[in-house]
């Protein structure tokens, strides 16, 4: 017999190696993420921080200069007006992002509408699509003098509508692009969300005596709050980062009439060979999505990573 | 009472329904546009079929070796799926079932999560630099390897085996399973509706990628479509016999990809899945 101290002194030690065991399983397991993570994601996240302190070309001169960067960024009017305008890009664009998916879901988990798988895959599609296609499909459709557009506007007696060369429709052509292209996808979020809300609560505010639409006003949309940040979140970041999409449909202009952010940093990085005063606008456009990423994280509980 | 609800059925499919066309029709345009000539193309008044069916389009892009870029768009997507699944499962799952074993693993996931929320567009210039340090300037694996660790596939993964109960693993436990046979015997195979939706999540990803292929892939023949339908407009002109006929090709293995697996994405949480 062994007596107590012995046996509980095997069960440290069995405990102890099963921990390592533990340990080792664990990091082996995360190992290949890790890794690739840290060197195409971590490494370039400092190396962006180091190289906006440098005149660097990319390839030999590479000189300290301080923050003298950041000086020239904040008295370059290209760089101010480039976030200007995806700054305005995404608030004009983010309610078309909520509305138009929480109205069709809406639509499609009413249990009067019909057809609803159809409609439903018709309207996902052109989430399949990449970016620069979204582009060039609504390009197509809108372009001056071959778009169906304009054709079908010229057919009803009006002019053809500039949409290439005057920056109010350019921008408007983009917006009409990216909310196609995320409808969808947005769409079977809200459904989900829709689809989670109790039958009772409807229930409960019929034999109160509200109607459909005051009681999707009044208790629906509080209820599926955490949805619609959720929604705005994503919105907000593929927007800010709106880049292949421009490329398909305006490539920036008319003039720089829709350059947004992202597109400056890679013509400024790459076309014109300035990588430490390009690394320079990339830090401040990371500042800005650090700030969203902190008001995410205080608005749910730490990224609800407790699960 | 009834006649009035089936009214207003009538009206709200009406509604859906016609909302469901207009977000098709684009696609529709873009398609039906593509087997036009260029005669008719670019000639009032449109017609909405073709007049005259013609595949030249078709043909003027495999001419000029769009199958080419194809199969470099095949090969990029499938092997770039294939690691992204394997290392996904393996990190999201260490991070399910050793969260109460080993204490930072809340604090490594939060790590990964600053992946979603500073996104590689602001770090491409940086990325580059490490990529053409390390020889792959040119490369497939410069346009695979940055972008197979995704937040959502492990996240997503996590999420599914946060809800396996411990009893399970535990049990393999004390049957002597090693930690990595539990995890490719018992959790993995679980695991397949999440499986699938990363697959078709990461298929489209990489088959769509555009800003890494187009700093990194520099000779012709390493195109991928999309890079090549982009070169299809220059600073003159817009080739868009070419990107008509492209776009359509481009958009067939998605679509097959999504409507054969389709039914495996509908009821997944959705939520986390954006990248």
């Amino acid at each position: 017999m062994l007596s107590m101290y012995e046996k509980t002194k095997i069960n440290v030690r069995k405990k102890k190696s099963r921990d390592t065991r533990y340990y080792v399983s664990f990091w082996l397991f995360i190992l290949p993420c890790a890794a690739l993570f840290v060197l195409f994601f971590v490494v370039p996240l400092f190396l962006n921080i180091i190289n906006s302190f440098f005149n660097y070309d990319g390839f030999r001169t590479r000189e300290f200069i301080g923050f003298s960067n950041y000086v020239q960024l904040f008295s370059d009017r290209d760089f101010y007006n480039a976030l200007y305008r995806t700054l305005m890009y995404t608030v004009v664009s983010l309610p078309f992002k909520i509305f138009i998916p929480l109205g069709l879901a809406a639509l499609l988990v009413s249990k009067t509408t019909k057809l609803k798988t159809i409609t439903r895959s018709l309207i996902y599609l052109p989430v399949l699509l990449s970016s620069l296609v979204v582009g060039l499909t609504i390009n197509w459709m809108f372009s001056e003098q071959y778009g169906l557009v304009n054709y079908l506007l010229q057919q009803m007696g009006m002019n053809g509508i500039n949409w290439a060369t005057e920056p109010f429709f350019a921008r408007l052509l983009v917006i009409i692009a990216s909310t196609w292209a995320s409808t969808g996808f947005y769409m079977l979020i809200y459904i989900g969300a829709l689809n989670g809300v109790s039958e009772d609560v409807y229930e409960a505010a019929q034999i109160d005596g509200a109607n459909t639409f005051k009681s999707f006003f009044k208790i629906t949309i509080p209820l599926i709050k955490p949805t619609t940040f959720l929604v705005s979140l994503l919105s907000i970041i593929s927007l800010l980062k709106e880049y292949a999409l421009v490329q398909g449909i305006t490539r920036g202009g008319p003039g720089t009439a829709t350059t947004y952010v992202v597109q400056y940093i890679l013509t400024t990085g790459f076309d014109q060979s300035k990588h430490g005063y390009a690394s320079a606008a990339s830090v401040v456009v990371m500042l800005i999505f650090a700030m969203i990423a902190l008001i995410q994280y205080k608005f749910t509980n730490g990224g609800e990573l407790n699960d | 009472m009834t006649k009035q609800k089936n009214d207003w059925g009538f009206f709200l499919t009406t509604i859906s329904l016609f909302s469901g066309i207009l977000f098709f029709f684009p696609i529709l345009w873009l398609v039906l546009s593509s087997f036009k000539g260029s005669g008719e193309l670019f000639a009032y008044p449109l017609n909405f079929l073709p007049q005259e069916f013609t595949l030249e389009n078709y043909q003027r892009v495999i001419n000029n070796g769009f199958f080419q870029y194809v199969y470099n768009s095949f090969v990029i997507a499938i092997v770039g799926t294939v690691i992204t699944v394997v290392i996904n499962s393996m990190c999201g799952y260490a991070l399910a079932v050793y969260r109460k074993k080993i204490g930072y693993t809340g604090f490594v996931s939060g790590i990964f999560l600053l992946g979603m929320l500073i996104p590689s567009e602001t770090l491409v210039i940086s990325q580059f630099s490490v990529i053409s340090f390390l020889g792959m300037y040119n490369s497939i694996w410069g346009v695979i390897l940055p972008v197979v660790t995704t937040t959502t596939g492990i996240f997503m993964y996590r999420q599914f085996f946060i809800g396996v109960p411990d009893s399970f693993i535990e049990a393999a436990r004390m049957d002597g399973a090693s930690e990595a046979k539990i995890f490719l015997k018992i959790m993995l195979p679980l695991a397949k509706p999440t499986t699938i939706t990363l697959i078709i999540f990461s298929f489209m990803w990489r088959w769509n990628d555009f800003i890494l292929p187009l700093l990194v892939l520099s000779t012709q023949n390493q195109y991928t479509i999309q890079i090549a339908i982009r070169n299809y407009i220059s600073a003159w002109t817009t080739d868009w016999s070419s990107i008509l006929a492209g776009s359509v090709i481009s958009m067939i293995p998605i679509t097959v990809l999504f409507i054969v697996l389709q039914k495996y994405i509908v009821g997944t949480n959705l939520a986390s899945g954006n990248k």
